[in-house]
């Protein structure tokens, strides 16, 4: 698809995501495939600050990503980390020589088979509750007009973050965060539900739920709860779009 | 700076003494550290009705036994929110939802009081409740403090369920995050393996790692790569020597 087309289409994607009740994770993975498809760059992920303001996981376009964003957390070191605390974007970082500058993560990217990193706060009236991170196999630069959509990118995550469910109740940002994060850890327990109930591994696990939740217009972090909770079972998934997608 | 606020909370428990269930130094440390009047908790056993784990002085006593009988309040909203619930003035409620509970409440000394969510993904373990002797929202460091001292309060309700020793739960709950994902994968397996509730799960593999020496996390990972299952029959945990996935 040429580039604007794709451009138009994820922002129509978006905005129909961020009409009335929807799912918050569901949204910021979307955001995360998109930068993927629209941008040139080979891996995107987005961190979260608590209301307490440490970093967490919450959404990313692959498995590899979300290794390097969690080590950044745990060692807390590296491009998210700085462009988080700076509150500024970090653009063109060759990790090749920023050994010095980060000596546990540059050599783990590099690892991973990326060559670049960007970084892009998500700000909200003067406070960062995030960052959007995007990763290169290349080394050169993004171009300009890259760099502008994927700032436009990050402040429609940050609305994201901010608008869900906010329609039903008069919510803090505190109160947004947390649930955020919320949402994520109860996708985790219920990855490892269907995981184990149905023999497939965690990210065949993530893509049912999320086949599941769209064939039935049901927000991911519902499904979730409900296989959670015991309301529903994992086998009786809809697999759906997730495995025909997959055979394709 | 949130690692810092938490150390300043493990370290406050430590120098006031133990966690252990019905002592109030939990309660007490959450109503300093978020800066009210006092505070309460309450758990949810699993199946069970709302029980009284600890309050901090007489007034949140009373609001606990309260909300315990007439069956409704901040606790009780609060344990099936996702967000904090609020009521800032009681004479003269915004949502006027607690009919026998507002006045009691007022009468036994309280002008505002909020319910904290206590829970771990899908897994509701209760309610954190704070009042205040005068009117007024909570600001908002004091809301993320909430949410901090909640996520405190979960993971101590779980090593306390988990049967860990007094004295070393607070080195437990500093050493451990609230974040780690493989945890929570690993509790949605067991619950499978085993036949129970993930709130369970996540009891049983505390309890595993505490008597084995390990760390939650350490155990969780050897669980997600398929080393170790908990049977549903003899209800212990097997090692597996496979090689096959």
């Amino acid at each position: 698809m040429p580039r604007e087309s794709l451009l138009i289409s994820t922002l129509v994607e978006l905005a129909d995501n961020l009409v009335d009740h929807f799912d918050v994770i569901d949204v910021l993975t979307v955001l995360s495939d998109r930068c993927v498809e629209a941008i040139d760059v080979d891996a995107a992920g987005v961190l979260l600050a608590s209301p307490q303001g440490d970093l967490q996981f919450i959404a990313s376009s692959s498995e590899s990503i979300r290794t390097l964003e969690l080590f950044q957390i745990q060692s807390d070191e590296g491009p998210c980390v700085d462009c988080y605390r700076s509150g500024t974007a970090i653009v063109n970082r060759a990790l090749g020589d920023a050994e010095v500058l980060w000596p546990r993560f540059a050599p783990m990217a590099l690892a991973h088979g990326f060559r670049s990193v960007h970084c892009l706060p998500m700000r909200l009236r003067g406070r960062t509750i995030g960052t959007l991170n995007l990763f290169r196999t290349e080394q050169g630069p993004l171009s300009d007009e890259d760099a502008v959509v994927a700032q436009g990118l990050a402040d429609v995550a940050t609305i994201a973050i901010i608008q869900h469910r906010s329609a039903m109740d008069a919510r803090t940002l505190n109160d947004q965060l947390s649930h955020a994060l919320n949402s994520r850890v109860t996708i985790e327990q219920a990855k490892g539900k269907v995981s184990q109930a149905t023999g497939c591994g965690m990210d065949a696990a993530f893509d049912r739920l999320r086949a599941h939740a769209r064939s039935h217009n049901a927000r991911l972090t519902d499904v979730a709860e409900a296989v959670v909770t015991g309301a529903f079972e994992p086998s009786a998934l809809d697999l759906g779009a997730a495995e025909r997608s997959s055979r394709a | 700076m949130p690692i810092e606020r938490l150390i300043d909370i493990y370290e406050e428990l430590a120098r006031r003494g133990r966690l252990g269930a019905g002592g109030p130094t939990l309660c007490v440390v959450a109503a300093e550290f978020i800066g009210v009047s006092g505070a309460g908790v309450a758990i949810l056993p699993s199946g069970g009705l709302m029980t009284s784990l600890c309050t901090s002085d007489g007034v949140a006593r009373a609001l606990m036994d309260l909300e315990l009988t007439v069956g409704e309040g901040p606790c009780v909203d609060a344990c099936s929110s996702d967000v904090v619930i609020a009521e800032p003035d009681l004479d003269s409620p915004q949502a006027p939802g607690w009919v026998s509970f507002a006045p009691l409440a007022l009468a036994a000394g309280a002008q505002a009081v909020f319910g904290v969510p206590v829970r771990i993904g899908a897994v509701r373990l209760g309610a954190l409740s704070l009042y205040e002797q005068h009117t007024g929202s909570l600001t908002e460091s004091q809301s993320s403090d909430a949410y901090l001292m909640a996520s405190v309060v979960g993971r101590a309700v779980l090593a306390h369920q988990a049967g860990a020793p007094l004295g070393s739960i607070e080195h437990e709950l500093a050493r451990e995050s609230p974040f780690d994902y493989a945890v929570h994968q690993a509790a949605g397996m067991v619950a499978v393996q085993g036949a129970i509730t993930v709130g369970e799960a996540l009891s049983r593999i505390r309890a595993h790692a505490f008597a084995t020496e390990a760390t939650a996390s350490a155990l969780a990972g050897r669980i997600v790569f398929r080393e170790i299952v908990f049977d549903a029959l003899s209800r212990e945990w097997r090692e597996t020597w496979t090689t096959t996935r």
